[in-house]
């Protein structure tokens, strides 16, 4: 909840901004109808990957500036697909 | 024979104790939002993966299936609803971008402890169990320099199992994996210092206080858009 209202503040100071969460908390994200999110299948704790694994993390982060460059409107809340 | 004085524990206070009970755990405090016959089913099927991942060497069985039942827990989840949204459009680029990184893992650097509740040197124990202190108050910002080692960073969070982001930062915190980034040239610049927070604080300061304050220290940075990391 803190950061989806964060995300809220900055859009409204003209800040675009995306957000990389677990999937756990697609429910609560949605509710607050935040800019742009991006939503992995990992454990509580670890949005961006496992410990460790580079490559996951990589993968993420890609995933996750892409959504920030080409979501055209607010509420775009997608799955990471690895 | 010694007469037993205490009641029996009932599975309801036993799968209610992993939620900041005497068997507090983050990656399992969800079963307090299960009835007692998922918390049943969720037990008898963690069980039978155990060994099929041992026969199949194969972990990924069980973490997915704790995942899968983490989303299943949270999805019914009450919090704030909005019908709309603010939404500002990206102006240039990734190759030309000076990106900002704000996490709610509640990492800080070595020596700066923001010293939360008024307290010195917070175990993560304490932050467990005075979490609901920590949802009353006004959550502080930790500046993090991007190219801080990471055997610098400290991170405590009495809403979330820490283990991971102990590890490695990045799982939470991923200023190395934005640096490669930078380096490779798909994004411009990371914005220096990143930031975090404990994310389990009181919403009302943060959206009337806190997150004003927080926005005018983001667009002091210059940045071009901001990467959020909720735990």
């Amino acid at each position: 909840m803190s950061v989806g209202h964060i995300a809220r503040l900055l859009e409204a100071a003209g800040i675009p901004t995306v957000i990389v969460a677990v999937q756990s908390f697609r429910k609560r994200l949605e509710m607050m109808t935040v800019p742009r999110a991006l939503l992995t299948p990992h454990l509580m704790g670890r949005p961006i990957g496992r410990p460790g694994d580079r490559e996951q993390q990589q993968s993420v982060i890609q995933a996750v500036l892409e959504l920030l460059e080409t979501a055209d409107q607010g509420g775009t809340i997608i799955d990471f697909k690895d | 024979m010694k007469r037993q004085t205490t009641a029996k524990e009932t599975f309801e206070s036993f799968k209610n104790s992993f939620f900041y009970g005497s068997r507090v755990n983050m990656n399992f405090k969800f079963l307090e939002h299960l009835s007692e016959s998922e918390a049943d089913l969720f037990f008898q099927g963690l069980l039978k993966r155990l060994s099929e991942a041992y026969d199949r060497n194969d972990d990924g069985r069980v973490s997915g299936y704790i995942i899968e039942w983490q989303l299943k827990a949270y999805s019914h989840q009450k919090g704030f609803a909005y019908e709309e949204g603010p939404f500002a459009p990206l102006s240039k680029p990734l190759s030309e971008l000076r990106l900002g990184l704000l996490t709610s893992s509640g990492h800080f650097v070595k020596g700066q402890d923001p010293e939360p509740l008024g307290v010195k040197n917070m175990t993560q124990d304490e932050a467990l169990a005075r979490v609901m202190d920590f949802l009353k108050e006004e959550p502080q910002l930790s500046s993090i320099p991007i190219d801080t080692p990471p055997e610098q960073l400290c991170v405590r969070h009495g809403g979330y199992d820490i283990s991971g982001s102990k590890l490695d930062c990045n799982v939470s915190l991923p200023i190395q994996r934005l640096n490669e980034f930078v380096r490779k040239g798909l994004i411009a610049e990371l914005a220096s210092p990143a930031h975090s927070f404990v994310g389990a604080c009181s919403q009302k300061r943060l959206l009337k206080k806190t997150g004003p304050r927080w926005v005018k220290i983001l667009q002091e940075q210059k940045i071009d858009a901001a990467l959020l990391v909720p735990v």
